[in-house]
């Protein structure tokens, strides 16, 4: 039987109602909305009106205004204006490091692309990365150093604190510097500098997202506090429990890179996933197995002891994973000590160590120590703590008990805005932006990553190695320092270059070194940890079970500021500016809770907020984003266009979601996001989500559809048995128009490989960034009404309980014969020599004639001029792109920006452009190296190649539109959609 | 009722717009064409001698038309790499040696009160050294040739191509202030495209594209 695919379970229940409300025109009859008044009509109005508008602004304008041109007086010889350059940088949205190429138009930088060189995002980055630009051009930023929550200047505040310092020092008082992981060699020698002055200091460091049950229990089994780096390019078998390591765990754009490598139908990879909610790592498991997070130690315990035995009893993963010893990778995500002893034991026996986890040269994306953190909050709570300074965290709204931050005797926070816990510090030195600064990272072992900035700090912020050093009685400029201690730690390490300064140089050029890192001191793995171990507790059978996650766009809120990334959709509920308790089809059957439903969960403390129906979800889990309901957020209140009808992007608390840090736990000195014992309880409320998967079905028309019902699925998929069978020669359809159109120069075209993708929506962030796509609003897009260019819709097939997912990246399908052409009466799109179809928005008078008949649904269209009145905002805009204005339809135009640049360059070196010259930003972006972008006509470019794969098919093709996006089916290890429950 | 009502709008709008259009007659352009623009800049820099009696390529000065999609209007320094030593025209130079060797006086040196705008701006003292007193200022132009902000526009293409400044620009070399000479209108640059299709540039073919992308995006 076919497979069936759906995006929701209404569409899942009832096809036929969701078929009719596919073909509807709008979500709502626009008439209904008009009121009539009067004796004027609209169209009588309009008419009359418009000759006369016409006719006076036609008078009205002879000249443009006078405008000026002011050159420079002396021109930096390395910038020409319009011509972009290129800095290496690397990437400060999260700890993981990504190396950037910060792309840098006219002195300010417009978009943030992978450093190729770099090893950690190889040329990629992630969607969080691609939204921090924004973060730079942020109005909330902090322009100079606050006193007392009033503004002051550097020489004020510094007097003031070294004065306290003072006061501390001769005092003995308590010091404690709470920060993220810091992973810079600089800046961690000059917190230890700084700190040594003191009697009493101590650097306390700890990850909102923690991974400190995993160096815990390194220390435990191999004697040495160290996160090992995951190899997830070498393992064969991979088995991941509740680690979402594709989408916010640890380093998702290298682990996505290294795991995509592997997931080609030759030399593919196994993945099993064992979680309670369904991550977008879970979405492209071979199995996926829903478990309670309660479970997880004795499933692991359960694992490790058939991998013990050595013949895996009948289990599957098991047996898998011991057919691939040392070239299998065991992770758990579980911020549990137990479980991640299982975990280490389970590698350890599978001979993993040093083949996929290597520990040698560790990670060091992830330092935080949970216990040090609990002893800190315990000194502030009885007010033991003289000086507090923060650093990069934000714990009065990542922690339960974060609030206390503000009991020190004197409290610094370096926060570039006043977030949470900067309005309870004396004092903020807001840091630099990331692009503003000099420094350097180092998240693996040996890879040293450069940060220079791409611009002069837009306010009177200072680098946090500079304030240091201005306390340590040294002040000094960033750059200098970071030199400095260059000279000093990392040249020392390397044995290429003799002389410093062209060390340096290079390294500033590539934005990273490669050196030496001493083996990092740990004892091998011994026999079996634990012999006598204790059976696991039953795990609590009453209430549900609450996971708190990090969702892909807001991580741990850091980025709560930001609105591309607000209404970036969710991967895998596509819920925008919202967070939600999401829960299983049949708890919600049982609950009597629809998507929307306001519910009130309860886990020592209780948060309301809108549940969302999330299929392949445990029956007993709730699962909550965390970094939502940030003070940040409150910014969005008159986000999007103000019009007699809109509703605000911020709920009755005035932010965006709701914060579910006071859920977290405290267990066994760790921080804990899954917590036992919850309740649910419908409230009576409701709210409407703005929910992208819902609309815009892409079908076949019942006018159009081939009488032999030939219907082909959107998403297609394949087994490697079937891909190994001989292709049968694919039938030529009948031509309906002429073949007058050859393409004698560029056909251009792209691949998309579905097997690859893996959702994480880096492409639509990367897209927005390039192409200055407007944000709406959460209103605006519960009326349909998002922009972006490209989408990825999700798509469920199977049971509700056992769903099997597909990403499909949707954007414009550039069509050979396409279906908007023939029916714009401006002709506003119209087809290129190249095949691109041209979306001419001058000619364009808003008729939408075009959106309705693109069978792909990927045309957007300006309801409004979406507000630009933020000029600092504004900054990040590509100048390369036109701004659209109200009454324009836009959609995707294969970044002809970059095109067009690509050319003409390579007219003026006299070259061809070569196959990868030109890339898209969406193909930039992607982790997974999914979208191919290229000249379909020379043969040998890798889209051409990709077009002639066997696994390659277009979405509708048997409509003729032929479209130039190549799809690749997805390829399933397993049978349909089957999951079992093991 | 409501036809009378129509009828009065559009008698009015008619009445208004001819009465506008009617006074306007003669400097009447469609809204946005900007040709004959020639405004007064602010120093009265020469392209007649220049570019026409000094013979200096445009290249020299707008250096960023073979370069970027900018022709880009130099910087100071560019200026100054003649202009350190030559401070004014060689007629007021030889009338003052005159005049010093009637008077027996060594000359004085001489600057012209446009040069001196330029040394003002980039805040230099007579003997050419940046001056503590001036803060440098950039020198305001008034731009002429302007597309609207939806044409991307490429000098580099045209440059490479062999397109002739002045086949869009006129004779800069004998104007002595600057004019728009084309109208800069789409209908203009795709009749050029389409004979430069048709006729090749300088002899050679050329494949000058009038997709709309290839401008608009």
């Amino acid at each position: 039987m076919e497979k069936r695919y759906w995006r929701s379970l209404a569409e899942r229940e009832n096809p036929a109602e969701f078929a009719r409300a596919a073909e509807e025109e709008f979500p709502q009859n626009p008439l209904e909305q008009i009121e009539v008044s009067g004796g004027w009509d609209r169209r009588g109005f309009l008419k009359a009106a418009g000759f006369g508008f016409a006719a006076s602004a036609l008078a009205g304008c002879s000249r443009a205004p006078v405008e000026k041109a002011l050159p420079y007086l002396n021109q930096p010889e390395y910038r020409v204006a319009g011509r972009a350059t290129y800095y290496a940088s690397t990437c400060g949205a999260c700890p993981a490091g990504c190396g950037l190429l910060a792309k840098v138009i006219d002195g300010r930088p417009i978009k943030l692309e992978g450093n190729p060189e770099q090893a950690i995002s190889r040329g990629a980055t992630c969607a969080a990365g691609q939204a921090s630009l924004l973060g730079l051009y942020d109005g909330l930023r902090l322009k100079q150093p606050l006193a007392a929550g009033r503004a002051s200047t550097w020489a004020e505040v510094d007097a003031a604190i070294l004065a306290s310092l003072e006061k501390i020092r001769r005092s003995g008082g308590a010091v404690r510097y709470l920060s993220e992981t810091i992973t810079s060699p600089t800046k961690l020698a000059w917190v230890e500098r700084f700190l040594g002055q003191f009697r009493d200091a101590r650097h306390v460091v700890y990850d909102p997202l923690s991974a400190s049950a995993i160096l815990d229990a390194h220390e435990k089994t191999h004697g040495a506090r160290l996160l090992p780096h995951y190899l997830f390019a070498k393992a064969d078998v991979i088995a991941s429990f509740e680690a979402d390591f594709l989408g916010t765990w640890i380093s998702p754009v290298e682990f996505a890179r290294d795991y995509a490598s592997r997931r080609a139908p030759s030399g593919r990879s196994w993945h099993a996933q064992f979680e309670g909610r369904l991550s977008l790592t879970g979405t492209k498991a071979d199995r996926r197995v829903r478990v309670e997070p309660a479970e997880i130690p004795a499933r692991l315990r359960q694992l490790a002891e058939r991998i013990a035995a050595g013949d895996g009893r009948g289990d599957e993963v098991a047996e898998r994973l011991l057919a691939a010893r040392g070239r299998s990778l065991v992770v758990c995500g579980a911020n549990d000590l137990e479980a991640q002893l299982w975990t280490n034991e389970i590698n350890a026996r599978l001979g993993n160590y040093g083949a996929t986890l290597d520990l040698e040269r560790p990670s060091r994306q992830r330092q935080g120590n949970d216990r040090e953190l609990g002893k800190l909050l315990e000194e502030l709570k009885a007010g033991q703590v003289a000086a507090l300074f923060v650093d990069g965290v934000n714990p009065a709204a990542e922690l339960p008990a974060g609030a206390e931050v503000g009991r020190a005797g004197l409290v610094v926070s370096f926060a570039g805005s006043l977030d949470e816990s900067a309005e309870r510090a004396h004092f903020v030195c807001p840091d630099h932006h990331y692009l503003e600064t000099w420094a350097d990272a180092e998240p693996v072992a040996g890879l040293v990553s450069l940060t220079q900035p791409a611009i002069r700090p837009l306010g009177a912020t200072r680098a946090v190695i500079e304030s240091l050093a201005a306390w340590c009685g040294k002040p000094g400029k960033a750059y200098d320092l970071l030199k400095e201690s260059w000279q000093s730690r990392i040249f020392p390490r390397q044995k290429k270059e003799t002389s410093f300064q062209v060390f340096w140089d290079r390294s500033v050029e590539a934005g990273l070194a490669e050196v030496e890192a001493a083996p990092a001191a740990h004892r091998p793995a011994g026999e079996v940890f634990r012999k006598e171990q204790p059976e696991a507790a039953q795990p609590e059978t009453a209430g549900y079970a609450l996971v708190l996650y990090p969702s892909v766009a807001m991580l741990d809120g850091r980025h709560a500021y930001n609105p591309w990334l607000h209404e970036l959709p969710d991967p895998v509920t596509k819920v925008t500016w919202d967070n939600c308790a999401s829960i299983s089809p049949a708890t919600a059957a049982a609950l009597g809770v629809k998507d929307g439903d306001i519910v009130r969960v309860e886990a020592g403390t209780a948060i309301e907020l809108p549940a969302v129906v999330q299929p392949g979800q445990h029956d007993r889990v709730i699962a909550v984003a965390l970094g939502y309901g940030r003070k940040a957020s409150e910014r969005f209140a008159k986000l999007g266009p103000q019009w007699i009808d809109s509703r605000p992007s911020v709920n009755e608390q005035g932010r965006v979601g709701v914060s579910a840090a006071g859920l977290l736990g405290w267990e066994g000195g760790l921080l804990r996001y899954t917590r036992g014992a919850a309740k649910i309880t419908r409230t009576g409320r409701r709210t409407e989500l703005a929910i992208t998967q819902t609309y815009g079905t892409l079908s076949v028309p019942k006018q159009l559809a081939p009488a032999d019902g030939e219907v082909r699925p959107i998403v297609q998929e394949t087994t490697p048995e079937e891909l190994a069978k001989p292709a049968e020669p694919e039938e030529k359809h009948e031509e309906l128009w002429p073949e007058d159109h050859p393409y004698t120069g560029h056909r251009w075209g792209m691949a998309v490989d579905l097997n690859a993708c893996t959702g994480c929506s880096a492409c639509v962030t990367a897209c927005q960034a390039e192409n200055n796509i407007p944000v709406v609003g959460k209103d605006e897009v519960r009326r349909h009404r998002e922009m972006h260019w490209i989408r990825i819709d999700r798509y469920y097939s199977g049971p509700p309980e056992e769903v099997a997912v597909a990403h499909q990246p949707m954007m414009c399908q550039q069509c050979d014969h396409a279906p908007c052409e023939t029916v714009c009466p401006v002709l506003a799109t119209v087809h290129s020599s190249e095949g691109l179809n041209q979306q001419v928005y001058n000619r364009c008078v808003g008729t939408r004639y075009c959106e309705n008949n693109c069978p792909y649904k990927t045309r957007r269209f300006n309801w409004f001029n979406y507000p630009r009145e933020d000029r600092l905002a504004n900054l990040a805009l590509n100048p390369n792109v036109t701004v659209r204005s109200r009454g324009v339809m836009e959609k995707c135009t294969f970044c002809v920006q970059r095109i067009q640049e690509a050319k003409i360059e390579a007219k003026r070196v006299g070259e061809p452009v070569r196959d990868g010259e030109i890339r898209t930003a969406c193909e930039q972006a992607c982790p997974a190296g999914a979208i191919v972008f290229g000249d379909l006509n020379d043969a040998n470019s890798r889209v051409a190649r990709l077009a002639r794969d066997a696994r390659q098919y277009r979405v509708l093709e048997e409509i003729n539109t032929g479209p130039a996006v190549h799809y690749l089916k997805i390829v399933r290890n397993r049978e349909g959609g089957d999951q079992k429950n093991g | 009722m409501r036809s009378r009502v129509v009828t009065i709008v559009l008698g009015v709008a008619v009445a208004f717009s001819v009465l506008l259009l009617g006074t306007r007659a003669a400097i009447f352009h469609l809204p946005g064409n900007q040709q004959g623009y020639e405004p007064a800049q602010p120093i009265a820099y020469s392209h007649r001698l220049h570019a026409g009696e000094l013979q200096i390529q445009c290249l020299y000065c707008h250096f960023g038309a073979a370069r970027s999609r900018y022709a880009g209007i130099p910087p100071a320094s560019v200026c100054m790499n003649c202009h350190r030593f030559v401070t004014s025209s060689l007629g007021a130079v030889r009338a003052e040696d005159e005049l010093a060797a009637k008077e027996k006086r060594p000359p004085r040196p001489v600057v012209s009160p446009e040069l001196q705008k330029l040394y003002n701006a980039l805040g230099l003292d007579a003997a050419m050294r940046p001056d503590p007193q001036r803060s440098p200022q950039p020198i305001a132009w008034t731009r002429i040739h302007r597309l609207p902000d939806f044409v991307y526009f490429d000098h580099r293409a045209h440059v490479g191509a062999g397109v002739a400044c002045q086949q869009c620009h006129g004779p800069v070399e004998s104007m002595e202030r600057v004019r728009q000479v084309a109208d800069l209108s789409m209908g203009w640059c795709v009749n050029c495209h389409r004979e430069a299709n048709r006729t090749g540039i300088a002899g050679r073919r050329v494949n000058a594209p009038v997709d709309c992308s290839v401008c608009h995006f």
